[in-house]
């Protein structure tokens, strides 16, 4: 798998369009095209399209009638499954005046439209839902710095049809926008595209991955908190929607906890509304605490004051 | 065929039309259980369907399509009707899930090697049933003879076959990067040909 094709393929993402839509790539080349697809818009409307395509080769597949035990099954099972809250209609019907996808729904039904364009990255399931893989809508502010003046038809199309794409598209995308607009990252200028686009890479990848797994608790003052971790991969995700900003003295720090101790994994900031992401530095072991705790700036050796939140892997 | 058609759903004297698979997604956002079954006796052997052409194995198939409705139950507040198809959506996550099973398991490889690539690569093994599904099938028969024949069997091997793209170079004996061509080469051509646009 890691050949010569790898770095082809960072340097001619557009040439992955193909093999995306077919869903013929692997973790490292689907983060590698969605990074693109967040920048560009024209790709985003080939994948729309492609896509498509894809699903005319499906619906020219010969059905198959299921058992009878499998509908069964399915219905006995719906009352104990959770659903992702329904998309509140004052996101759904926002104005469409400043881009195409302004009344994409946000992604959780407890984030407030924030007016500054932060917005969330991925909802917080229902704990315990299950589900392989967050689902996440996201609000496009992806394109603002080079687009919003465009209006083309098809541009708005393929705007809003990228917004449908399937859970794993959303996200990684979406973390590639949050990083622009969320705020929360905002204030690293230095090499700031290249730490973007690790952390785009990152939480794309654990959400591609087979065994990606997620948890979603609350912290201490009642936000909405979620891991999402691999295990095979060993890396993880913390999103907590609307952090409190925390004073300049002061940054978030995150902690893998196991019985060795605790093992710093980066600090970030949160701009307070949004949801603020991150993944988390070093490696996580199956098994492991992720904790944060809030710390003098620039962090601590070790914990110097009780998590706001803890997950276990 | 397309007479029959016209005539059928243009008549009154159709029973109340089902209600749409769009309409019935809304309702099983707001947690509608018979929503849901509905939505399921139009869809799923089209989902089992799919995943079986990429499966093989029937339990198997039952089980990704289990899966499949599970997410659709859970994630239907997500599908904006206005933005595309039930049915795209639909099938986009049933192939995403086919595929995922194949990488996963063990499953994959033991398949392969009992059918082999040279019935992998064979797009079109079933008879259509239906009219709707003849329709689709014979249009998208006759796109992908526009294909080149390296086109068309890399496209098949991936969706089909639901291998990855350095899986079909392995097949094939061919650099990743003629892949990467043939398989976006050749979905632009089916686009085109089947008249796909946003």
């Amino acid at each position: 798998m890691t050949r010569d094709g790898r770095n082809d393929a960072e340097q001619h993402p557009a040439d992955l369009a193909g093999a995306y839509a077919l869903h013929a790539l692997d973790e490292h080349d689907t983060a590698v095209f969605e990074a693109h697809l967040a920048e560009s818009e024209r790709a985003r409307i080939e994948a729309a399209e492609l896509n498509d395509t894809a699903v005319a080769l499906g619906l020219a597949v010969a059905p198959v009638q299921p058992s009878a035990s499998l509908k069964a099954n399915l219905m006995s099972m719906l009352a104990s499954t959770p659903q992702l809250p329904p998309v509140p209609a004052s996101r759904a019907a926002g104005p469409a005046t400043t881009d195409a996808a302004a009344s994409v729904p946000g992604a959780t039904s407890v984030v407030p439209a924030p007016t500054s364009g932060g917005d969330a990255p991925a909802n917080a399931a229902p704990s315990g839902a299950g589900l392989n893989r967050p689902v996440a809508d996201i609000h496009s502010r992806n394109g603002a710095a080079s687009s919003t003046h465009l209006s083309a038809t098809a541009s708005e199309r393929a705007q809003t049809r990228w917004f449908k794409r399937p859970a794993q598209f959303l996200l990684a995308a979406a973390a590639a926008v949050a990083l622009f607009v969320g705020g929360t990252f905002l204030g690293q200028t230095l090499n700031t595209n290249q730490f973007e686009s690790q952390q785009a890479s990152g939480l794309a990848q654990i959400n591609a991955a087979a065994d990606s797994q997620r948890a979603a608790t609350t912290t201490a003052d009642g936000q909405e908190a979620t891991l999402v971790w691999s295990n095979k991969l060993g890396i993880s995700a913390v999103l907590v929607d609307n952090l409190p900003v925390l004073p300049s003295n002061q940054d978030y720090q995150l902690w893998y906890i196991n019985g060795e101790g605790a093992a710093s994994a980066g600090t970030f900031d949160s701009s307070g509304d949004g949801t603020a992401w991150r993944v988390l530095e070093g490696r996580m072991r199956a098994g492991d605490q992720v904790g944060v705790t809030v710390e003098p700036n620039g962090g601590s050796d070790q914990p110097t004051s009780n998590p706001i939140v803890a997950f276990q892997s | 065929m397309l007479d029959l058609m016209t005539v059928d759903s243009a008549g009154d004297l159709a029973p109340a039309a089902p209600a749409t698979k769009e309409a019935l997604l809304g309702r099983v956002a707001h947690g509608d259980q018979s929503a849901f079954g509905e939505l399921y006796d139009q869809i799923s052997p089209r989902v089992l369907g799919l995943v079986k052409r990429l499966l093989v194995d029937h339990a198997q198939s039952e089980e990704v399509t289990q899966e499949i409705f599970l997410e659709i139950w859970q994630s239907a507040s997500r599908y904006e009707p206005t933005r595309g198809g039930a049915s795209t959506w639909i099938l986009t996550m049933a192939h995403r899930r086919a595929v995922d099973r194949i990488r996963s398991s063990q499953a994959g490889r033991d398949r392969d090697t009992k059918i082999g690539i040279r019935d992998l690569a064979v797009a079109f093994d079933h008879v259509a049933e239906t009219v709707e599904v003849r329709i689709e099938h014979e249009r998208v028969e006759k796109a992908m003879t526009r294909l080149t024949q390296l086109q068309r069997q890399a496209v098949s091997l991936a969706y089909y076959g639901g291998l990855s793209h350095s899986e079909v170079a392995d097949m094939l004996h061919i650099p990743l990067g003629t892949v990467k061509t043939r398989l976006r080469d050749g979905l632009i051509r089916l686009r085109d040909e089947l008249g796909v646009a946003s």
